[in-house]
């Protein structure tokens, strides 16, 4: 602004001069100010305009890329998302694209776009997951196995409980496809352990575990669920698989017979349906061989004796076939060639310990016959499975 | 009427630009008294000046500081305005999201660049060129005349330009247009020529300031690139506009830094090695680019003048069509793609792609005469050749480096260093669009090398090569930033005059004097202060006082001035018409002597004598 000097000492035109220019210099502020504003405002309307424009962009394109992603397109949905970013920049869309890049195959691209999201965020369990995805892909076991646990061990938006079990599940699918069912059998188990009372989730639970092998923990499973009021026919086939796979027939029996009469068995596919009765068949016909202990002693004693013959007539049979018998298998005619003939089921209920010893004869033959001579057919091959473990076959 | 002798705007007379198509001047044409440099106009701006100076003497400083924030609100908001129309223009050519096989990247910047073309040829000559040279042709050659038609020119032309997809950036325009505005409002208010001259790289700083959403840069560039030299007269209103102009940005786009910056550290010292290398590949692809630019440059505009309509158009149809191929990327200010390379988007073979066809893409733009700055390019192409060898040693050395997005930003910076030659505004220009101070030391370290292996393979600096090619002899402000500026101490010389105080009698010191056969000598006072006396001056005192009177009533009132060792040597040279002598003092110790100058002990030393 104009000012004077103090000591200065002007004339009268020049005093005229000094506040025509202080006049002069306040309207050309006041102009300026005025300028200001109305360039100010002008700018603020086109930003206005502008910035609505960019962000309809931006959800248009994010809803494009999304709609193609899920419509299994992802080389479309990375055009899109990356659109979307370059309007409306969010943490979400970039994971959006990562994923679309990772569906397309681009895999380098997808580790290199993940590994700079995962630096930024080595916590977020979505990010993690991915990368474990990737890395599983790319056959590294190690930085697989390292992502998912922090997937497991990381944050999630929204329910990020059941993110995490999803996440376990599929740590445990990766681990069965390659054979290492005991860390898949620990991570199943945990998930079990936390899995609310969801019938599909246990299921799905129960199908891994029976991969995993580990039947005892899926039979647990499915039992849970045969127990309810109305049980999915996936349950009742899982116990009677599971149990039949584990020598268990009597559960099984019972868990096949009740899969066969639910109401929606008859929607059960063709071959499934024949399977199951394939079991239940074996099943029952497996526990009016086993000499049951709850038998009356008279009915078990026939069931041994006739246990006795049918395995006699193995042993013959493949005795007969071997022209050079092994060494096992002549020390087994030997402990047949001891066994008293001609007894009775009164005789055996007076010598439980014949009984027994008799028994273990049968599961010993068609053991060692098996070995000897191949799989078993008819009588013979339930019995063989009697033999893997004979206690198991009343278990309740 | 006002009183002629501070008629506004009587020395800037009216727009007088012209085409000069011939001649391809990249400069605005300055005003013809400018121009000429008439003694009549410096007379009459000279005393203009005067009379200002006797009714409103301290009217331009306090002008000058209130201006500055008028310059940084107006330019601020300016070149938002400039953005949002380049983004608009993008919209409406290129589409809401351009890729390859579209027909539309051949068809905008090629009908863009006929139209731009015309523009400049017929109605705005001064939007051609680098906004910087023309800034410091303000400066240095026009007194800081920047005219309303070269702003509104240099806005529309580029907007144009680089909307439609040439491969070019909004910061050199941004940077004119604040200087522009700066030396509009100046020349309306009839500031002194000195005042004048400095708008100009106030507004300077304050577009560019806005462009980056960087204040500190932007200061730091104009310091660098444009004044040449910190002087503390006009670093107040550069900071004062600077900050004015980014507060009016961030208003609008938000506080967010200019791109969004992943996560970066540092994790292991040895990751230094990493980055020195990016520094070395910076270094050599600095000088390659500028080579390409100053080759291709002068060679089109060396064409019949007739070519000059189809240049632009020809190189967008060359551009459109590196995007039309497959990387659209190149097309238009390349923020987005700086964006995404940040954030690891590409992989290293992509990313190495983009350096070399961005280098072609700008050249032809640039070259073919377009509107439009090279700072966007610089950036664009530092981030993807960072991001390149970030993602190969990742890649190859997992363990020893960091993220991508780190080597994209550094490699911003290393460019920056390496082909504007600003290792200063590249080092903060990281810091600031990141934000992260972590990965300092790998700025610092990658630019370094860079500068100094770009210097070396190539000693002239990018707008140095421009103003060359332009005819002009504007002052380089590498070679002004590193030339040795003299000091007193460089001349300074014992005391072997006589010493006397001022209490001694003119007798006692003419005894002195005769005995010594000094031709002057010194007179140190009861306050501190010093006098030079030549034996002339003693002489004729003795004439009139007594023998036994005290030397310091033979003293003129003056005294001598107060220097010091570290002053400039140049400040010294106007006292020698009147002192035969100079004392030069202690500035810890008051009156204490460090010893004396004489006019021959400057001389020599400018001479080159010890």
């Amino acid at each position: 602004m104009a000012t004077v000097h103090a000591g200065a000492i002007l004339t009268p035109e020049e005093r005229l001069a000094r506040r025509r220019l202080i006049l002069r210099d306040a309207f050309s502020l006041i102009s300026l100010f005025l300028i200001t504003a109305i360039l100010f405002i002008l700018t603020l309307l086109l930003f206005r305009s502008f910035t609505n424009h960019r962000e309809e962009l931006g959800a248009r394109w994010k809803t494009r890329g999304e709609i193609a992603l899920h419509a299994g397109h992802p080389e479309i949905a990375i055009d899109d998302l990356r659109s979307a970013l370059a309007y409306v920049p969010s943490r979400d869309t970039e994971i959006e694209l990562a994923s679309a890049l990772a569906d397309a195959g681009k895999t380098q691209e997808a580790t290199v776009y993940f590994t700079t999201l995962w630096e930024s965020a080595p916590g977020d369990g979505t990010i993690n997951l991915q990368l474990a995805r990737l890395a599983a892909k790319d056959g590294n076991e190690s930085q697989a196995l390292f992502h998912y646990q922090s997937a497991l061990d990381g944050t999630w938006q929204g329910n990020g409980y059941d993110r995490r079990r999803e996440v376990r599940l599929e740590l445990a699918r990766y681990l069965i496809a390659r054979r290492e069912y005991i860390p898949a059998h620990t991570q199943l188990v945990i998930a079990a352990g936390n899995a609310p009372d969801d019938p599909a989730i246990k299921l799905e639970i129960a199908g891994l575990l029976e991969q995993a092998a580990a039947p005892r923990d899926a039979l647990g499973l499915y039992r849970s669920l045969t127990a309810r009021a109305d049980p999915p026919i996936a349950a009742l086939e899982g116990a009677g698989r599971t149990a039949f796979a584990l020598g268990m027939f009597r559960i099984a029996a019972e868990s096949l017979r009740r899969a066969l009469a639910a109401p929606l068995a008859t929607q059960q596919p063709d071959n499934e349906k024949a399977t199951v009765h394939e079991m239940l068949d074996a099943s029952q016909r497996i526990l009016a061989l086993y000499p049951a202990f709850d038998l009356p002693p008279r009915s078990r004693g026939e069931r041994v004796l006739s246990l006795k013959r049918i395995a006699r007539e193995r042993l013959t049979e493949c005795a007969g076939s071997s022209p050079a018998a092994p060494p096992r298998l002549a020390s087994l005619v030997s402990r047949w060639d001891q066994l008293q003939s001609g007894l009775t089921p009164p005789e055996l209920e007076q010598q439980p310990e014949l009984e027994q010893s008799i028994t273990q004869l049968v599961w010993d033959t068609e053991t060692l016959t098996a070995q000897v001579c191949g799989a078993p057919a008819g009588d013979d091959a339930l019995l063989m499975r009697i033999a893997q473990n004979p206690a198991a076959v009343e278990q309740e | 009427m006002p009183d002629p002798r501070i008629q506004i705007g009587a020395i800037a007379p009216p727009d007088t630009d012209i085409a000069g198509i011939t001649a391809a001047p990249a400069l605005p044409t300055p005003p013809v008294s400018a121009r000429s440099g008439r003694p009549s106009d410096r007379q009459a701006r000279s005393g203009l000046s005067a009379t200002l100076d006797r009714i409103a003497p301290t009217r331009d400083e306090r002008l000058f500081l209130v201006l500055s924030i008028f310059i940084g609100v107006i330019s601020g908001t300016l070149v938002v305005a400039f953005r949002i129309a380049i983004e608009w223009i993008r919209l409406l050519t290129l589409g809401s999201a351009p890729h390859g096989g579209q027909y539309r990247l051949l068809i905008a910047p090629s009908v863009a660049g006929l139209i731009v073309a015309a523009l400049v040829i017929w109605f705005f000559p001064a939007a051609r060129g680098s906004g910087v040279n023309q800034t410091k042709a303000a400066l240095y050659i026009y007194d800081g005349y920047i005219s309303f038609r070269t702003v509104i020119g240099k806005f529309l032309t580029s907007a144009l330009a680089i909307g439609s997809g040439h491969s070019l950036g909004p910061e050199d325009p941004s940077l004119q247009i604040g200087a522009g505005v700066a030396s509009i409002i100046a020349r309306n208010l009839n500031l002194s020529r000195r005042r004048l001259r400095m708008f100009a790289p106030i507004g300077a700083a304050a577009g560019l300031a806005a462009a980056f959403n960087a204040p500190i840069s932007a200061i730091l560039f104009v310091i660098e690139e444009v004044i040449g030299s910190w002087s503390a007269a006009v670093l107040g209103s550069l900071v004062l506009s600077a900050i004015s102009s980014v507060v009016v940005a961030r208003w609008f786009w938000g506080p967010e830094p200019l791109f969004r910056i992943p996560s970066i550290t540092v994790r292991d010292p040895r990751e230094l090695m990493a980055y020195a290398v990016l520094g070395v590949f910076g270094g050599l692809l600095a000088p390659v680019f500028s080579l390409i630019l100053g080759y291709l440059r002068p060679r089109l505009r060396a064409l019949p003048r007739w070519t000059l309509f189809l240049q632009p158009a020809v190189a967008g149809v060359l551009v459109g069509a590196i995007g039309f191929f497959g990387f659209p990327q190149v097309m238009g200010t390349g923020y987005d793609v700086i964006d995404q390379a940040l954030h690891g988007q590409f992989v290293w073979q992509i990313l190495l792609a983009l350096v070399f066809l961005k280098m072609l893409a700008t050249t032809l733009s640039f070259s073919s005469g377009t509107p439009g700055g090279m700072f966007a390019p610089t950036l664009f192409i530092g981030a993807m050749l960072g991001g390149a060898v970030g993602a190969f040693e990742k890649h190859f050395f997992p363990h020893l480096t960091g993220t991508v997005g780190a080597y994209s930003l550094v490699g911003m910076g290393v460019l920056f260093a390496g082909f504007l030659r600003v290792p200063l505004t590249s080092v903060f220009m990281v810091l600031e669009v990141s934000g992260n101070y972590s990965i300092v030391m790998p700025i610092i370290l990658a630019n370094t090398l860079a500068f100094l292996i770009s210097r070396s393979l190539q000693p002239v600096g990018i707008f140095e090569t421009f103003t060359q090619q332009d005819g002009l002899d504007l002052p380089s402000m590498e070679e002004q930033r590193e030339e040795a500026v003299l000091h007193i101490e460089d001349a300074l010389q014992p005391a072997t005059v006589p010493l006397v105080t001022g209490s001694d009698t003119l007798q006692r010191v003419a005894q002195t004097i005769a005995e010594t056969h000094a031709s002057a000598f010194l007179v140190r006072l009861i306050d501190g202060s010093w006098y030079a006396m030549s034996a002339d001056e003693l002489t004729s005192a003795s004439a009139t006082l007594t023998p036994e009177a005290p030397i310091q009533r033979a003293l003129q009132p003056d005294r001598t001035p107060l220097l010091f060792p570290d002053m400039p040597l140049d400040s010294a040279l106007h006292y020698f018409p009147r002192w035969p002598l100079l004392p030069v003092l202690n500035r810890a110790s008051r009156g204490t002597l460090e010893g004396m100058l004489t006019l021959d002990d400057v001389l020599r030393r400018y001479r080159g004598g010890e």
